[in-house]
Parts: structure tokens; sequence; C-alpha cells
């Protein structure tokens, strides 16, 4: 503690009444903040829903047209999210148990979904695979359908969401180095083995967590989802392209009915998380320090 | 089951860990590997393990090939300077785990891997912390707990890497002689990595001393220690005073009879601080150096004095039984004279060796 000497210990841990009004003041700004950019709009999703009445809230949600936005969201997150979880621990393990040529390589590739615009991505799907794309072509003759089609936004999520599980493995796995692993192979135990009996049960919270950042962020994509899809109602729009539409049509209650499920999945997913936090020790909330100046 | 290791090199880009180091470990023996850090020890215990792929050179284990042998399928129990014990597993599990993971057709049945795990558990003193994970054990429990996995396949070789170097001294000291019992129980072929040259000293039948991914000495721990074979061995082994140039010529001429000094141009002569004797008075006809009492260390078996020869000023250490010490009755600051009991002296190649008995004098 580097107190002056002529004021008592007692005095320095007190904070004076300037201080203490500072300190009050920030906490009400920041509470302030959080009001008005957060939470109010929230509520505002929800008062805006339910502003004629449930009956007509829970009407706009069973349209055909939202239903089908739902489980075509439902069908890509759960095309998506498996797959990011096979490579993220895919590359994770490499990266982390591994030496080869081109790794940083990998590393820099697994970043550029965060980098680039989701835009960006959609249309470097379409420039590929679109009719008038390098594979277009091709593909018409063999009648498949990528862009304006299912196969389209699936691989712009899965695109997207990439980094999440790898990027949440891999530092951990690196925490915890490979003597376990070591140990496990000198015991006699096969790759396999290995995997399922020592590496999987080691970072299951910290895949967790990723996954469910995968998967809220594949519930939630909007702009590669955007210029892949060809916004067909009923066909190709996923929850988030039916919100904008409602809203566009002007549909406004129905926009943000269709909005309050997003919104309740965020809220899901929020709790989850915090749920893993509390419970597995990753990324635990740093604990209150003592008072010292 | 014996290990041959024959012309072992092994390179880390441009370090050379090892170099053309061969080695018999006897069936049945206790050796140690014995060296500084980056002498090459852990890399070699790993290439004798299969974790690591020599650049050249070959492993037989029992007689036969295993250099390209995977790790797994050599029958051997390995001991981590860390543990490295599954986290997530029951101290249970964890010695279990060898037995679990074995192809089905040699696999133990449920009854009979409890019956052995029962047994490891009991012999390194654990039988009732079967239920606990690893994180509620202390470091030495933790490390009886690796020893026990380890032996758990019934290994035909026994590798530990350093495995008391992350406890506290009293611990350490507990689990090596504790270490050797079980050894000498079970009879199984171990190789112990330290840097602890009182641990491979104490609980090794054979000491091979490393140094830059060379054999510098493989013998008895008797015997490295009275005839270490080069002056790397002697310091490695213990405290050493060294002492240079004309001072030791003169001796070397007093013994023989006939003058060393110019066919070995510039020697290096070591002593341990034990075999320095003290004295307030000269006996007749003794040559002796004068030094002052700088400091005294009086806690533990053994008194340790560390001296100051006057006129080259330079610092000796000497080590004095309690009783010795207590006849002599020395107060830094006071003058004593020393000599040695015995000296053996280097020449600049650290090759040739002599040794002068008591009486050579100075």
């Amino acid at each position: 503690m580097s107190g002056r000497s002529n004021v008592p210990s007692s005095a320095i841990l007190q904070p004076t009444v300037p201080q203490r009004m500072g300190r009050v003041a920030l906490i009400l700004l920041a509470l302030l903040f959080l009001g008005g950019f957060l939470i109010l709009p929230v509520v505002a999703v929800f008062a805006q829903a339910l502003s004629q009445g449930w009956k007509l809230y829970f009407e706009s949600i069973r349209q055909e047209d939202v239903l089908s936005a739902l489980r075509l969201t439902a069908l890509v997150a759960s095309i998506a999210v498996p797959l990011n979880v096979v490579f993220g621990i895919a590359a994770s393990w490499a990266i982390t148990r591994f030496d080869f040529h081109g790794k940083s390589l990998l590393i820099t590739l697994i970043d550029i979904p965060l980098s680039v615009s989701p835009v960006v991505a959609g249309m470097m799907y379409v420039e590929v695979f679109g009719l008038h794309g390098w594979l277009g072509p091709w593909l018409q003759e063999h009648n498949l359908h990528v862009i304006f089609a299912v196969p389209g936004i699936v691989l712009a999520t899965v695109f997207v969401t990439f980094p999440f599980v790898a990027r949440e493995l891999i530092p951990f796995m690196q925490a915890q180095g490979s003597d376990e692993e070591t140990a496990a192979v000198v015991l006699g135990a096969n790759g396999w083995s290995v995997f399922w009996r020592v590496t999987l049960p080691n970072i299951k919270w910290a895949l967790l967590y990723g996954t469910i950042l995968a998967a809220s962020r594949s519930i939630g994509e909007f702009g590669a989802v955007s210029v892949v899809s060809g916004h067909i109602r009923g066909q190709t729009t996923t929850l988030p392209l039916e919100v904008e539409m409602l809203y566009n049509e002007y549909s406004f209650t129905a926009a943000f009915a269709a909005a309050s499920l997003l919104t309740l999945a965020a809220i899901v997913t929020l709790v989850i998380k915090k749920m893993i936090e509390v419970t597995s020790g990753v990324h635990p909330v740093p604990e209150e320090e003592e008072v010292e100046s | 089951m014996s290990i041959q290791i024959k012309n072992i090199s092994k390179q880390f880009g441009s370090f050379t860990a090892l170099s053309d180091v061969s080695m018999t470990i006897e069936a049945g023996e206790l050796v140690a590997l014995l060296g500084p850090s980056g002498s090459g020890k852990t890399t070699l215990l790993r290439i004798i393990a299969g974790l690591e792929a020599p650049d050249g050179g070959s492993i037989l284990l029992h007689g036969e090939q295993a250099t390209r042998q995977s790790a797994s399928r050599r029958g051997i129990g390995f001991v981590f300077q860390h543990y490295a014990l599954f986290r997530h597993m029951t101290i249970f599990e964890n010695v279990a785990f060898g037995l679990r993971v074995q192809a089905a057709a040699n696999k133990p049945s449920r009854a009979e891997i409890r019956e052995r795990v029962q047994e490891l558990l009991k012999l390194v003193q654990l039988d009732s912390f079967a239920k606990m994970y690893p994180e509620q054990l202390s470091g030495g429990q933790r490390q009886r707990v690796a020893l026990a996995r380890a032996l758990a396949v019934r290994p035909k070789v026994l590798l530990l890497d350093e495995p008391f170097s992350a406890l506290d001294a009293k611990v350490r000291k507990e689990l090596r002689d504790w270490l050797r019992r079980i050894h000498d129980e079970l009879h199984v072929t171990t190789v112990l990595v330290t840097h602890d040259q009182e641990e491979a000293l104490e609980v090794a039948d054979t000491v091979a001393i490393l140094d830059h991914g060379k054999v510098e000495q493989i013998g008895t721990p008797q015997a490295v220690y009275d005839h270490p074979a080069s002056p790397f061995v002697y310091d490695f082994l213990g405290d050493v005073n060294l002492f240079h140039g004309r001072l030791l010529a003169e001796l070397s001429l007093d013994k023989r009879g006939n003058n060393i000094a110019e066919r070995v141009e510039s020697v290096i002569g070591f002593v341990r601080p034990h075999e320095l004797e003290l004295s307030r008075d000269l006996p007749e006809g003794q040559k002796a150096v004068l030094a002052s009492v700088v400091r005294i260390h009086a806690a533990g078996p053994h008194v340790r004095l560390e001296l100051r020869i006057t006129g080259n000023g330079r610092p000796v250490a000497a080590e004095l039984n309690r009783r010795r010490y207590e006849q002599l009755a020395l107060t830094p600051g006071e003058f004593v004279f020393v000599w040695p009991q015995s000296i053996r002296l280097f020449d600049n190649a650290g090759a040739s060796s002599l040794l002068i008995d008591q009486g050579g004098g100075i």
C-alpha cells in the first residue's frame, strides 16, 4: 500500500466525499446508457409486438410464412452448428496438439469470417455458385440449386459462424496442455480412446460455450444469408429475413412479433451461456478485488 | 526387461539434444539419468518411451528392435513431472485407465480391474482416496497416484521424468525412499531422469551423467562420486573448490618427485569442501595456505565455512563435522591454515587425472 504517511490507514480505505460523488455519477451514467441502448429497445420489441393484444400476436406468429421461416432457420442452424462443432474440434486439436507447416496460415484462415463483412461473404458465394458464377453452368446442367436455395443459405451460415467453436477451444486447449493425452497414449490408448476418454471430457464446457455462440449467430445471421437467399417467401426466407420483409411491407405488428422470437432466442442463449460460466468455470467472472488505493 | 540405447542422436533445429549416445540398461536395474537442464536427459527418456523419434540410432527393448514402435505398444509406464493425472476422473478411474483402454482380447474383466486398482492403491497407500479427484490431493499424493497408474498395466519398463522436482524438499525425500522400496519389491527396470545429484546418487543402482547431449560417465553412485571422469562430473556431483595454476604445479611436483608441471602445462585441481583440513597451527612439515573465516553456517549435521585465501582473495568453501568444528572454535574474521587431504587434477582437455592422498601438502 502506498498511502502517504500522514494519512491514517483507515482513511485510505474510505473514499472521500468528492470520490464518492464521482463514483455515483459514473454508475448512474452507465445505468442510463444500458437502459437507453439495451433494455429499452428490448422492451420496445415486445411492447410493439403485443401492442394489438396477445391474440393478434399469436396470429402473426402462426402465419404460414412466419412458421416456414422459423422451420428454415431451425434447419439451417441444425446443419451449420454440428458442422462447426466438428470443424472447430478438428482445427483446435490440430493447432494445439501438432506442429505442421502452414499452421499460422490455418489460424489466420479461421479468423477471416470475423473480418469479412457478411454481405461480402454472401457475394462470394453468388460469384462461385450463382447462375453466372464459376460453377453456375455446371450446377445448372446437373440441376443443382445452391444460390437462391437452401444449400446456399446453409453455406453462407456455415461460413459466418466458422470461427466460433475453434476460437473458443484453441486458447482453452493451449492452456490445458497435452500432458494428459500423452499419458493416455503411453498407457496404451489409441487415438479414438484418447479423444473420447480424455480430450472431450476436458473441453466439454468450452465446446458447449462455443456451440451456443455459433448457434446464436446462425439463428440471427442476416447479411450473408440475405444475399444468397433470393427472398422467396415460404421457401428461402429465414426468420431475420422474414422480419425485414414484414417490416418493409408496413406489417409492424407481425414484424415485431417475429422479431420477438429472435429476441427470445437471444435471451435464452444468454441464460444458457451464463449457466455454463457459473457451473464450469469457463470464462469465470473475475472475483471482486479488495478495495485498495 | 533390458534397454539398449545405440548411437542415438537428436536435433531440435540447430540445437543438438543428443549426439551419438549409447548405453545399456540391464533388466531390473534402477538407472538415473543425471544432468543439468539442456543436457538431453529428458529427450533420451522420451525417445526410450517412444514419445520422440530419434534422428539416428536405435532403441532395443529386451533385445528387440523398438525404434519405430509407437509409444502405446511399448509396454512402458511413464511418470510425468507435473503428474498429468486425468483431472475429470476419480483416483480409481485414473489408475484403471490403462486397463480399460486395452484391446478387447486382453482386456481384464470389471472385477479384475477393481481388484488390480485396489491392490495398487494399497501399494501407494492411497486406498481411502479412490473416490476423490486429483485436485483434492496434495502434490506428493498425486505423484503416488501417477505411479500407481503407470504400474497398473504391469509395464516392463518404468520411466520417470523429474518426478519429484515439483515437490517440496521433505516430500521429495520421502517419495525418493519410497520409490526405491517399490523398485526393490517389483524389480521393474526403471529409468529416472533428474537434475538433483543427491537424488540420483541416493536412489539409483547406476548413474549416467549427461552433458550437452553426451554421456560423460556411467557407473555406480560411489564410483562416479569417488572417481569422476571429467571436471564436469566432479563439479556437478557436489560442491567443489577449484584451484588453478602455479600452486597446483608445485603440488604435483611434491607428490611424484618429478616435474609434472612441465608435462601438464596448466592444470585445475578439484577439492571437495569436506576434503579440506583446517587448523589454527601448522603441523611440522605441512604446507598450507592461510585463509580468513568469512562466514560460518552451523545449522545442520555439518558445519560449512566460507573462507578467503589471504593474498589472492579467492573464496574457498570448507565443511567440517561438528566435533572438529567445536574443537577449533573458529569465529568469523579469524585466520586459519588450510590444506587438502586429497586433490584431483585435470589438464585443460579434462583428460588425465591423478589423485594425491593425504600428506601431499602444498
